[in-house]
């Protein structure tokens, strides 16, 4: 078939689409479009006015128009029906929006091996890698660098990325477009590098995106030290960056547990559609240990909401934008049923001596470690002591304490911070209105410097426990 | 006919009520909605639409995904390239844009663009450079020309605002970019161009190339204070002498990006990746040492950088292991471990080691002075303080009341072997003679694993265990 240029088709323009810009007029060498003199009651708007008379069907005007919807060329549509009210008929056209198709997770099963003996750090990453993780970004800081480099090594043998940033700021939104895109992805971070993470993280947990921050704390404020210090337990409760924002924090208090957290974090992480912070220390990143590797290993799939890129995903959206106050609102509403589900479901926590405890310590990470060999060496002297071990430190988990809480008459808060951990106690209990707490003192340490066991015995020696 | 490419209705703008379903948000003349409609237009033509992945911005395109209909991910101010690098490796097939406004790209975000554009990883940049932010109300832009009026520089810009930045040019200078073009949309053939780049700059990634950039001269005719068609004149007297248009490079005859590699999730070729063994070592112990602590037993090795604490105390602790034991070991380390003392605490217990560090070690091993002045005090009652007699002469006086100090030649006797860097194991050998802490093969078994990759050390390190435990023993 032949055509000739009167045969090509001609623009048309729904006003109601046009803003009246009239950029369309000079790009016609026929002069054909005018500016417009009347308002269109349904915009508010001029649109131009259009005479066809001379038209050439050139096509040059449908290129000057900056709207979507504004002209088209004649003859490829319903033009009558596409007026405000009537669009939503045109939706249902062929090829329309795909719906997501099930992509799920499969579980592994690993043959029994030895255990390893590694650092903390490392074995973090191995618990990564176990639960599917092949991508993983990063900025160097002292003491978390190990983890990255150990990925850097081990990644590209099995086809998965490691990519280092150029800052955590970068990192954090790389991490948002992986895990965006459905991948398990994770970063080693320490305390200022966390910092810069945080505007990144209230993105994601705004637009629902699962990842894991393994940081491994240091001294603060500012530069600080590269000793061990629990100076994020603040940050990763109770400031994830602007806005309702909260996240599952997991201190683990082993090498043995950085591994079983941090696979466990991809699976909450996944589970809630929301970051998941490991949290722990430089003492714990530095040591070395014995760890067992589980028995199973995660091949991950691509959930349904992510935005991967194929067709099966391609009606998806990841944003944390929303400009109707009550739809933010809604939006805020529905993630605070999220933090309350994780709050009754997800309180993890240890026991340690606490049957017939007067006096409870409360640690985690290494200084529980710590705390342990006080209540051995106390028990030994005749103390009723115990230890509860927060597992997660958000949600705190109070419902795991209670009954301990309910015989003790001290409490003795042990922690490498400024009281970060006995903050989050006291707004446990605060919340909880717990009746008749126990009496609250502390032994402190900060600036690389973790409390002794000699310092705890002492302290809880000195305490007047009336039997 | 719209590019398909386009939401068939906007439901995504103010619930698609209305004319909202059919139009943008954009004020009347704005370039963005003339550089979206060449992007659809490109993406359905190349085919691409079901893996094409487009990152909004912040700015005035905020809400591209209210139109595209693509998978849409929407990014922090000034990150569109970090986001892009995630989507892309997450997914190589994916076809990722970012696009990104002159504050985005220029101004918060250069660190992501010039990092993302040396990284070259194939991705298409399109930048909306129109002199001016439009989202927040018409502030100084990092591209905004000398003398040009806005809120912030409302004298016009002056050199104490500092002068336009020329990305295109500054883009093309990296070693990853493959093309760039800056284009503009004031008249119908500078549109054809643009439309033909935004194209080019798309299949480039479709094929693989690498990573692309396309600068697009646009109209802000509101924050101009300019009708639509003076925008347009505006954009070409004063905005192109400062940012000429044109091919800023063009390579992309050379070689593909490599190829993104793709996540294997095989259980052996993981547990072989993380070192996970399969062979059980033998055991030799016969139960714990409970002659130096019925549960748990510290131990502190201390010297300078280089004599070996570290490796040595890897060897104990993964011969414990081995025996089924726990054991942790903590090395100092940071600044601390480039010079100066090196010290490393390492416990082993019959079931579960409790607090890490060893404030009281039931034995230490020092390969200096310093470190014996240090630690020596804190060793208890009754524990063991092994030390070079070859550099401390004198025996120390400082040591706890109790502790029996084991002096052993630790130096002299690795020289003797003619293999000064085996001091340590000869160290390790006095320390299992005297202790006891583990049978002399079960240091000699992690002390062969620990050599695996060095067969031909294997004979030196053995006589100097065992020169060291016969010293001990000759001393002790």
């Amino acid at each position: 078939m032949t055509s000739s240029l009167t045969e090509r088709p001609k623009p048309f323009l729904v006003p109601e689409y046009c803003k009246g810009c009239g950029r369309c007029i000079r790009s016609c060498v026929k002069d054909c479009f005018t500016l417009g003199a009347q308002i269109n009651p349904e915009t508010g708007l001029v649109p131009i006015s259009l005479d066809l008379t001379n038209c050439n069907s050139c096509g040059l005007c449908i290129d000057a128009c900056p709207e979507p919807y504004g002209l088209r060329l004649a003859g490829e549509g319903d033009e009558a029906a596409e007026r405000p009210g009537h669009a939503l008929e045109l939706v249902a056209a062929p090829g329309g929006i795909p719906e997501p198709e099930p992509w799920p997770d499969q579980t592994v099963a690993l043959p029994d091996r030895q255990p390893l003996f590694i650092k903390g750090t490392y074995a973090a990453a191995l618990g990564a890698l176990l639960a599917g993780c092949r991508h993983v970004f990063g900025y160097p800081i002292t003491p978390s660098t190990e983890g990255a480099e150990l990925m850097a090594r081990v990644l590209p043998t099995l086809g998965g990325i490691f990519l280092q940033a150029v800052s955590e700021v970068a990192t954090v939104n790389i991490m948002y477009g992986a895990g965006g895109a459905g991948k398990p992805c994770m970063t080693f971070t320490s305390s200022p590098g966390f910092s810069l993470m945080l505007e990144g993280i209230s993105y994601m947990i705004g637009s629902e995106i699962p990842a894991v921050f393994v940081n491994v704390m240091r001294g603060g404020p500012g530069l600080g030290n590269i000793g061990p210090e629990q100076s994020d337990i603040k940050l990763a409760c109770r400031g994830l960056g602007h806005g309702n924002t909260h996240a599952i924090v997991l201190a683990p208090a082993s090498p043995q547990e950085m591994l079983d957290l941090t696979m466990l974090a991809f699976e909450l992480a996944f589970k809630y559609r929301n970051p998941v912070v490991v949290l722990g220390d430089g003492y714990l990143g530095q040591m070395t240990g014995k760890v067992q590797l589980p028995k199973y290993m995660v091949v991950p799939g691509i959930p349904r909401w992510a935005v991967y890129g194929d067709r099966s995903h391609r009606g998806n959206l990841i944003c944390s934008v929303e400009l109707d106050p009550e739809l933010l609102e809604s939006h805020n509403f529905r993630l605070n049923e999220k933090y309350e589900q994780i709050t009754s479901a997800e309180q993890r926590a240890e026991l340690f001596w606490c049957n017939d405890a007067d006096i409870l310590l409360l640690a985690c990470n290494t200084p529980s470690q710590i705390a342990k060999g006080a209540v051995k060496e106390l028990r030994e002297r005749g103390h009723r002591v115990g230890l509860l071990r927060p597992i997660t430190l958000w949600p705190f988990p109070l419902d795991r304490f209670r009954g301990p809480l309910h015989r003790a008459k001290e409490l003795v808060v042990v922690e490498a911070s400024s009281g970060q951990l006995e903050d989050e106690l006291r707004l446990a209990l605060s919340h909880a209105g717990t009746p008749t707490p126990p009496r609250v003192t502390h032994v402190r340490r900060m600036g690389g410097i973790l409390p002794s066991q000699s310092e705890i015995v002492d302290h809880v020696a000195k305490l007047e426990v009336v039997p | 006919m719209p590019s398909s490419v386009f939401y068939r209705s906007f439901d995504r703008h103010n619930r698609g009520e209305g004319v909202n379903a059919h139009s943008t948000t954009y004020c009347p003349g704005c370039g963005h909605g003339l550089v979206q409609k060449y992007l659809a237009q490109a993406i359905d033509e190349l085919g691409t639409q079901d893996r094409t992945v487009l990152i909004s911005p912040v700015g005035c395109s905020v809400f591209m995904y209210y139109y595209f209909d693509v998978g849409n991910s929407q990014a922090a101010h000034g990150r569109a390239p970090a986001v892009a690098i995630g989507h892309k490796t997450a997914n190589p097939g994916s076809i990722v844009i970012a696009y990104q406004g002159d504050g985005d790209l220029a101004s918060i975000g250069l660190a992501e663009i010039v990092s993302t554009a040396q990284l070259g990883i194939p991705i298409t940049v399109i930048f909306v450079n129109n002199a001016i932010y439009g989202m927040t109300g018409g502030q100084m832009a990092p591209t905004t020309l000398l003398g040009q009026h806005t809120t912030t520089t409302v004298e016009g810009r002056g050199l104490f605002a500092g002068r336009p930045l020329r990305m295109a040019e500054m883009i093309a200078g990296l070693d990853g970019s493959v093309y760039v073009e800056r284009v503009a949309l004031y008249d119908n053939r500078r549109r054809v161009h643009a439309k033909r780049a935004i194209k080019k700059a798309l299949g480039l990634q479709v094929n693989g190339k690498g990573f692309a950039f396309i600068e697009v001269l646009s109209e802000c005719p509101v924050h101009l204070g300019l009708d639509p068609e003076a925008a347009e004149d505006w954009v070409r007297d004063n905005m192109v002498p400062v940012f000429p248009l044109g091919v800023k490079k063009d390579i992309t005859d050379g070689p593909n990006y490599p190829p993104i590699p793709s996540p294997r999730f095989d259980p052996d070729e993981t547990l072989q990746a993380i070192g996970a063994g399969t062979t059980r070592e033998a055991r030799f112990a016969h139960g714990f040492a409970e002659h130096l602590d019925p549960e748990d037993i510290s131990l502190k090795l201390a010297g300078a950088g280089g004599d070996g604490a570290q490796t040595a105390a890897m060897v104990i602790a993964r011969a414990a292991i081995n025996e089924g034991f726990d054991s942790t070991l903590i090395p100092s380390y940071g600044p601390e471990s480039r010079g100066g003392t090196s010290y490393a605490d390492v416990h082993v217990a019959k079931h579960q080691v409790l607090s890490p560090a060893a404030p009281r070690p039931h034995v230490l091993v020092a390969f200096n002075a310093p470190s014996l002045a240090r630690f020596g005090p804190t060793v208890r009652t009754g524990g063991i303080v092994l030390y070079d007699s070859t550099v401390v002469h004198a025996v120390p006086s400082a040591l706890a009341a109790g502790a029996i100090p084991v002096p052993v030649p630790l130096t002299g006797a690795a020289k003797d072997l003619g293999t000064p860097l085996v001091k340590n194991v000869v160290a390790l050998g006095a320390l299992q003679a005297v202790s006891k802490l583990l049978p002399e093969e079960s240091f000699l078994t992690a002390l062969r694993a620990l050599l695996r990759d060095k067969p031909a050390m294997v004979p030196v390190n053995e006589e100097a265990f065992r020169l060291g435990a016969k010293l001990a023993l000759e001393e002790h």
